[in-house]
This record gives C-alpha cells, sequence and structure tokens, in this order.
C-alpha cells in the first residue's frame, strides 16, 4: 500500500478511532467547510478544471495551483447537488493534500476512503465519494504533462 | 386545500409547505425524510422529522427484499408510528426515495400516507426551517402486519415475464439512453452497470422526469393525464407495470399513476433492469441508438 501524505494520515488517523455517531458528525462538519476551499475571487490558478460529468449528480471544479516548492494546492468548487459525503471528501482532500506533491497526489490510493467514511456509508449510491480524488489525480497529471511538454 | 392538489384523483396525499407548519406539532402526525444521500437528514431536516433510510431500514440486509412484518412493525414503533398515525414523506432527488418508502409502507398496508409536494429541494428553496436536532419519540405501538402485500403493488420478475409476454403495457422510467440500450448504466452510477442494455419488450419509454417540474413538485393533472394517457395509451383500468433499475425512480411513476391519475392496477418491478438485464436467457429490445 503506498503511504499518504502526512495530512492525509492525521486526518485519517481523527477519524479511525471515532464512534460511528462522532463520525458522521466530522463528516457532517468537513462538508460544511467546502465553502472555505473555493477559489477566491480574482485567483488564478496553474489549471482549471471545471465540468460536469456522468460520474457526479452535479458540476465540480478543481483548481490546481502548484507553488515554487512543487506542492500542490487545490481549490474545489461543487454544484448544490453534489452528495453530503462527496463534499466531506472535499474538504478531506483540500486539507490532506495540501502542499503535496502532484506525484505523490497521483499515487494516493483509493483504499484509505472507506477508512475515514466508514464501510457502513460507502455503498449503492454513494460511490461519487471517491470521485474527486479521481478529479484531483487527473488535474496532477495533466499538469505533469504540460511541464513535460514545456521542458 | 391546495388547487393544483384538488384536481388529482386522490388529493389527500400530497401535502404542501402550509400543511406541515400547521401539523409540525401534531402528534399525529410523524414525518419522514428519505434520501439517496446518505448524511442529508444529519445536515438539517424538517424540524421533527426521522430519517427512514431506503437500505438500512427497508430493505433487507442480506437478502435482495425488503423487510418481512415484524421488521416493519419495529421500524415503526421506534420511529414512534402507530396504526393511526399519518406519515408524511419527502426526501431528495424530486422525492424518489420519499415515493419508494411510500411504496413499501403500503406493501404492509399502513394507511395515511402522504407525499411533501416538490420534496426537500422544494422546501430547502421555500427557505422552510431546517433543524439538525434529532426528534425522541415514545415507541409507539405497532402490531406486525398479518401479511406483506407483494401481490398488489409488487411485480416480481416472473411477474414482469409473463406480463411482456402478454403484451400488457409495462412502463420503463429511465433514462432514453437506458431505455434505448446506449448505456447500460445511469450516467451518474457507473458502478451499477449491467451485462445487457436495452428494455423489456413492449415497454413504452416514458422517464420519470416528465411527471416532475423543474422545482421538483408534481405536474398537474391535466399535464400528467397527457403524457400518460394521451401519450401512452394508457387507461385507468389497465394493468400497468412500471420498472427502472433498482426500482427508486419507478416508485415514483407508480406514485403518479396510482394516486395523482387514479389508476387502479399499478406495479412496481423493483427487481428493474438490475435483475432484467443480468438475468440469462430473458427477452430484451434495443431501439436505434
Amino acid at each position: 500500500m503506498s503511504a499518504l501524505p502526512e495530512k492525509l494520515e492525521e486526518i485519517l488517523e481523527l477519524f479511525e478511532h471515532l464512534p460511528e455517531t462522532e463520525r458522521r458528525e466530522m463528516l457532517i462538519s468537513f462538508s460544511e467547510n467546502t465553502a472555505q476551499h473555493e477559489p477566491n475571487e480574482g485567483e488564478t490558478f496553474d489549471l482549471e478544471d471545471v465540468r460536469k460529468d456522468d460520474e457526479c449528480t452535479d458540476e465540480v471544479g478543481v483548481f490546481l495551483n502548484i507553488d515554487d516548492q512543487g506542492g500542490a494546492h487545490f481549490r474545489v468548487k461543487l454544484g448544490p447537488k453534489v452528495q453530503t459525503l462527496t463534499r466531506a471528501m472535499t474538504a478531506i482532500l483540500c486539507q490532506g493534500l495540501d502542499g503535496s506533491s502532484p506525484q505523490a497526489v497521483q499515487a494516493v490510493p483509493q483504499d484509505f476512503v472507506p477508512r475515514i467514511v466508514g464501510s457502513e456509508l460507502v455503498r449503492l449510491r454513494s460511490q461519487t465519494v471517491y470521485y474527486v480524488l479521481t478529479r484531483m489525480k487527473s488535474a496532477c497529471a495533466v499538469y505533469l504533462k504540460r511541464e513535460r511538454a514545456s521542458q | 386545500m391546495n388547487e393544483k392538489f384538488e384536481a388529482y384523483a386522490h388529493p389527500e396525499v400530497l401535502v404542501d409547505r402550509a400543511w406541515i407548519e400547521e401539523h409540525l406539532d401534531d402528534p399525529n402526525v410523524r414525518i419522514v425524510e428519505s434520501n439517496e444521500d446518505i448524511l442529508l437528514y444529519d445536515t438539517g431536516h424538517i424540524p421533527g422529522a426521522v430519517h427512514i433510510d431506503w437500505r438500512r431500514d427497508l430493505q433487507d440486509q442480506t437478502v435482495r427484499d425488503y423487510i418481512r412484518e415484524e421488521g416493519f412493525a419495529e421500524l415503526c414503533r421506534r420511529t414512534g408510528i402507530s396504526e393511526s398515525t399519518t406519515v408524511v414523506f419527502y426526501g431528495d432527488k424530486s422525492n424518489w426515495w420519499a415515493c419508494y418508502a411510500f411504496w413499501v409502507f403500503t406493501l404492509f398496508g399502513h394507511k395515511n400516507l402522504k407525499v411533501l409536494d416538490g420534496g426537500r429541494d422544494h422546501w430547502v428553496a421555500q427557505d422552510g426551517p431546517l433543524t439538525k436536532e434529532v426528534p425522541s419519540y415514545d415507541e409507539a405501538p405497532y402490531p406486525t402486519p398479518p401479511k406483506r402485500r407483494d401481490e398488489e403493488i409488487r411485480a416480481f420478475f416472473a411477474d414482469t415475464l409473463a406480463h411482456a409476454k402478454a403484451e400488457l403495457p409495462l412502463v420503463d422510467v429511465r433514462s432514453p439512453g437506458e431505455f434505448s440500450g446506449e448505456v447500460t448504466h445511469m450516467p451518474e452510477y457507473p458502478q451499477e452497470g449491467v451485462l445487457r442494455g436495452g428494455h423489456i419488450p413492449g415497454a413504452h419509454s416514458c422517464p420519470w422526469k416528465t411527471a416532475a417540474n423543474d422545482d421538483d413538485t408534481f405536474k398537474a393533472r391535466e399535464e400528467l393525464t397527457e403524457i400518460y394517457q394521451e401519450g401512452l395509451g394508457l387507461k385507468q383500468d389497465d394493468d400497468v407495470v412500471a420498472y427502472c433499475r433498482i426500482g427508486e425512480r419507478s416508485s415514483h411513476t407508480w406514485f403518479v399513476l396510482t394516486y395523482l391519475l387514479g389508476f387502479k392496477n399499478v406495479r412496481n418491478y423493483d427487481g428493474s433492469w438490475t435483475e432484467w438485464g443480468n438475468m440469462v436467457g430473458v427477452p430484451i429490445e434495443r431501439t436505434n441508438v
């Protein structure tokens, strides 16, 4: 299993030992914080990817900046119909992957998701919880491809 | 009563915001939220509403089936619902799961069931009050129903196969792409793929959404008549089977045909395409894509 970025590992440890009720409360709390991770007015990005595609119930915009040390910083804008669990995971990922390299983001394994969310919540009709991670990895892949092409 | 409701065949099954607000403290009314989004209730719900989850509360946890009679009685007892309680359902996705829960309650013969027109999103759009406070109700007495009345409003695979062979009306409420066979899953749910795409031979295509306005409320009676009776040629006395992928969108159509248009014999094939499209040797029709 690939190692998780340190910040994401810390969030994972926070969730893993929570009883179910508190786990849900924590997820709700993260889901309510997604506005904090939206792009600020006038902010510019190295890569912007806004679309509504088949795997999610509403439009999702992923915005990526890479700092001078090569660390990735994501902002994400979610449409109003995106599920609560997906919102929660978005906030977790924005926080947990902040500053990781694009290569490290691409290497994040999906199997950490049920460990945060709990197996009861990852089920039929809640699979979009994986969606934003896929989009973030895709943004990193495009960024790296562009970087390689420009060298 | 709401003027739009008066035109429906059974206007008593619908309520609006004004009705809810008048009954928020009515001990004989239990408001039930039922959603696809598993955490949505926890983010805020109508004051006093309880949460009934389609998967955890209404389905058997092992077999692909619904809870049995004792499980239903237990669910009602713990949510403070007695036999005489009026239960009002609402939820996300234009009331898909509210209609599904209504349908399951009907399987067990509970009377006095209603749906909040427009569901959760419409309530929120109207600035209806929400709370995170989870209510607690005293356990209510609820006798175990004598039987689950599958034969009245539920169609199994064999029933549906016989129905198709007899060329009786079938309504496929999935999206046009699913009906034609172009796609083998709903766009947002790629994990629900099946081995074969298409539809049950002879089925009419009429996506559930045609019965709903953009604000998630049900369309007016005359519009529904135009869609189902004039458009599809269905008659109120027809023996009709509706299906989708797992029976939730077809619950919406079952509700529309039965209560808003007054059809007397509509069944929901809850096995739907995830059963039919995976079954060996059954006939499938595809249309040009």
